[in-house]
């Protein structure tokens, strides 16, 4: 569905000192400096898969995908989305995809989703009559009801974003890129978020490129990650592979009764923190269950948090770690 | 053909949506509508005494001037400045990837994505003020004039919104063009007198550069059945130029847009 | 020592970081500078009119009147709504009200900024017209330019109140800003930007010499064009004018700030 080959985005910059001086400097003598964005980035994706686009801030991915749909023109490379040129953005090609982009929305502030739902309608050509089965079908996927019918302004960052998907997906795309599509959202609209992408991959079958922040995200719906860094595509794999890799071990928070000291937590993973009743334990994945487990036996627990580190922190450590 | 047709009605259909949510705007529109243009008459009527005309032109007949620009100005209000205003926007918040997405003419959706019911009162005014001054001017309406002056006004329209569309799509570059687009209404305010009444430097200018006249003094010249056929010719040659030269320079626009934005 | 809760080093602070970021907008404010070429196109329309006799403008008179509307103009631009809107907007006002300085002064100070931004391109202008039209070039006495600059100013601050006015009663309705593109309107034509004065039939005249337009273009542009003109009685009716809006727009704003506190906003 997707082929990539050697794809690379090199963005020219333009250098210009601050002040008029260097306005009038520049203007005479254009100076450039050359950001490598994408660097020889190669890989497939088969009809119907969902594939996890992972990396730090700045590591190229929503380059990446803006070369997918077809929104900037690579600097070098091929690419090849349904059977079309992305760059050449035909109407048939743009029929078949869609993208979601987090932090930004195309729903109109002022008007309710159902008035900026039905001019879609009319730009994808499609019959009301399928246009409202669909809208309900999604709707009711994603659970929103009466809110289609409010203005946007007035809807809270989830139901927000749930309209966007429906907006985004209004007209059934065979390809969704998204964006870090649950940027800001709570732990529960994210679930829910999630949740709804599993659903209409199985139902619909569509190819699924998703570049997350929350590990969270990639977990719950990709079993083969993309992982990018400085442009260049470092993993290309399972998801256990890179997660062994990446966080072989997860972070307990403990909150006890009372002080403990540290030779009583030997043998239950690496104590990162201990100051009073308050311990921050590294596990490995493997052990977590019985570890917990045990801790909960052994010292009176008053609360107790698993974590995954934040993804930044992981990738971070991982290049720290040369391992990759 | 019939995809954007419906996509047409779509959008206006939603653009009064929009401006039902803001009702107090309306009446404050109408009011400064009529504030304005008794202002602008009240300017006019300055240069009017017994027997004074204005670079030649009697009072209905500088009437019918006024009653087009007045049009043409609600023509701004109503669809211009709406659409063509967001353009900036759109590029400034990135919400511009959205609508080079859509399977349509990016062009055909930014120009006309909405509209702004608060500028039709203008036009009807200016339209009335055109029909009374053509009939004190003791024009003589005949299906052939009005279809020429139709014409003209479509391509005046066409020559307005050339201009206006080719100024915002140089956000692209320069994010804030909205003063760019402000020394464009200060200079078409010019439109408001007879191209007469201008030393003929500037009616030069009006004519050839920033084509003025097109808008308002030729249309009252074929209402008036003065203005000769090449100069119709020329009107609607400059309205194609114009499109064309909008219509090219967005399709620039554009090719740097993807290759370099972000 | 402070006057108004001002001292030299806050007036020198806030004009100096006020007019650094002025220059940061200097592209924008230059194409401002050229939007306000109305009064040349008016000149050019009444130059060549039959009306021109009537307006006791003759000779070179008439482009002096007009270049120096267009200068009185430019240096007395007021924004105060627009720049207060944001603040309001963004969520910039209530650090301000926090401060112990009067947000007004704030606003002042940009407004000199910006001045100071517009004058290169205001001169570049004014010099297009000198170089078109030679003949109609002067040089005021230094009395007379000084009389010139006082009574700008003095029109920048009726404009400044009156403004500020509109924009402390945003304090109570969003719609407020409207207010003032419907004042803009009088303005326009009654300011003597679009017409001198004494093109108005006297009835008109007389009702707009108790506004306050014509004291913001028409009188100044008098005095900076050497016309003949009553200094006591625009220099008194400017004075009435600022007298009459200060307080007004103190207490006004000072109701409002307490509004804006007691409900949280
Ligand atoms: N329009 C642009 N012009 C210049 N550099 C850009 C532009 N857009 C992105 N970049 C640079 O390209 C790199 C990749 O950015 P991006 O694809 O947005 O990363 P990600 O989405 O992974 O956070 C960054 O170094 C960024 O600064
Ligand atoms: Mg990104």
């Amino acid at each position: 569905m997707i082929q990539v080959e050697g794809l690379s985005k090199i963005y020219r910059v333009a250098e210009k000192q601050p002040g008029l001086a260097g306005t009038l400097r520049h203007f005479v003598r254009r100076r450039t400096r050359d950001v490598t964005a994408v660097q020889d980035v190669s890989f497939r994706i088969e009809p119907g898969e969902m594939v996890g686009f992972l990396g730090a801030n700045g590591a190229g991915k929503t380059t990446t995908l803006k070369m997918l749909c077809g929104l900037i023109h690579p600097s070098a490379g091929e690419v090849h989305v349904a059977g079309h040129r992305p760059q050449r953005r035909q109407a048939e090609f743009l029929r078949r995809i869609t993208l979601v982009m987090g932090q930004k929305q195309q729903l109109l502030w002022d008007l309710p989703p159902m008035d900026s739902l039905r001019v879609n309608a009319a730009v994808y050509g499609i019959p009301d009559g399928v246009a409202q089965r669909r809208i309900n079908e999604l709707a009711d996927l994603l659970e929103l009801g009466e809110e289609l019918t409010r203005p946007v302004r007035k809807l809270s960052l989830g139901q927000r974003m749930k309209a966007e998907l429906l907006a985004a997906l209004l007209h059934e795309p065979e390809v969704l890129f998204l964006d870090e599509p649950t940027l800001g959202l709570d732990v529960n609209a994210q679930a829910r978020v999630r949740q709804f992408l599993a659903q209409y991959n199985r139902r619909t079958g569509a190819t699924v490129l998703l570049t997350s922040h929350y590990m969270a995200d990639i977990t719950a719906l990709c079993p083969r990650v993309l992982l990018i860094h400085q442009g260049r595509l470092f993993h290309d794999g399972p998801l256990e592979v890179l997660a062994d890799q990446l966080a072989p071990e997860r972070e307990v928070r403990l909150e006890l009764e009372s002080p403990v000291e540290a030779d009583a937590l030997a043998g239950l993973g690496r104590l990162e923190q201990l100051e009073g009743c308050d311990v921050r334990l590294l596990v490995p994945r493997d052990q977590l269950t019985a570890v917990v487990a045990q801790l909960l036996d052994r010292f009176p627990v008053r609360d107790l948090d698993v974590t995954d580190p934040p993804i930044e922190e992981l990738i971070g450590g991982l290049f720290r770690q040369g391992r990759v | 053909m019939g995809r954007y047709w419906r996509t047409l009605r779509r959008f206006w259909g939603t653009a009064v949506a929009v401006q039902l949510e803001y009702q107090a705007n309306v009446l404050i529109e109408l009011l400064a509508v009529a504030m304005s243009l008794s202002g602008s008459l009240f300017l006019l009527s300055l240069f009017y005494g017994p027997d004074q005309t204005l670079g030649g032109w009697s009072w209905a007949q500088a009437l019918m001037v006024q009653g087009l620009y007045t049009v043409f100005d609600g023509m701004a209000t109503t669809w211009l400045r709406p659409n063509l205003g967001a353009i900036v926007t759109h590029v400034r918040e990135g919400t511009l990837d959205f609508v080079l997405l859509k399977p349509i003419d990016s062009q055909f959706w930014l120009s006309l994505r909405t509209l702004s019911p608060a500028g039709l009162p203008e036009i009807g005014l200016g339209l009335g003020l055109l029909a009374w001054g053509s009939h004190q001017a003791g024009v003589v309406l005949t299906l052939s004039s009005l279809l020429t002056v139709l014409v003209m006004l479509l391509a005046g329209g066409l020559i307005l919104y050339s201009l206006w569309f080719l100024i915002a799509a140089t956000s692209i570059w320069f994010v804030k063009t909205w003063n760019a687009t402000e020394v464009l209404r200060a200079l078409l305010a010019s439109g408001r007198y007879p191209l007469n009444a201008y030393p003929p430097a500037l009616r030069l200018l009006f004519t050839l550069v920033l084509p003025v006249a097109f808008l308002t003094t030729v249309p009252a010249q074929v209402l008036l059945g003065e203005a000769a056929a090449p100069m119709l010719l020329a009107g609607l040659g400059l309205a194609v130029l114009f499109f064309a030269a909008a219509r090219a320079f967005w399709l620039f626009a554009l090719r740097f847009y993807t290759s370099a934005s972000s | 020592m402070r006057v108004f809760g001002l001292n030299r080093r806050i007036i020198r602070v806030l004009l100096g970081s006020q007019y650094a970021h002025m220059l940061e907008y200097r592209a924008e404010i230059a194409l401002w500078a050229l939007s306000g070429v109305l009064p040349f196109i008016m000149l050019s329309v009444w130059s060549g009119s039959d009306a021109r006799s009537g307006l006791g403008l003759d000779g070179s008179a008439l482009d002096r009147y007009f270049l120096s509307a267009f200068l009185v103009r430019q240096f007395s631009v007021v924004w105060v709504v627009y720049a207060f809107e944001e603040d309001a907007l963004l969520g910039r006002l209530s650090p301000y009200l926090l401060q112990p300085l009067h947000p007004l002064w704030r606003y002042v100070a940009a407004h000199l900024g910006e001045q100071l931004t517009r004058l290169p391109f205001a001169a570049l202008i004014a010099a297009v017209f000198f170089a078109v039209q030679p003949q109609a070039f002067w040089v005021p006495s230094l009395g007379g330019f000084l009389l010139a600059w006082l009574a700008t100013w003095m029109a920048f601050a009726i404009a400044f109140l009156f403004q500020s006015l509109i924009a402390a009663l945003c304090f109570w309705s969003e719609k407020a800003s409207a207010l003032e593109r419907l004042q803009f309107i009088p303005f326009l034509f009654l300011s003597g930007l679009l017409a001198p004065l004494t093109a108005f039939p006297p009835a008109v005249r007389a009702v707009a010499q108790w506004t306050p337009f014509p004291y913001l273009i028409d009188f100044p542009a008098r005095v900076l064009a050497g016309q003949p003109v009553d200094l006591l009685a625009g220099f008194g009716a400017q004075l009435a004018w600022i007298v009459l809006l200060l307080p007004l727009v103190l207490l006004l704003w000072r109701a409002g700030v307490r509004r804006y506190s007691a409900m949280g906003a």
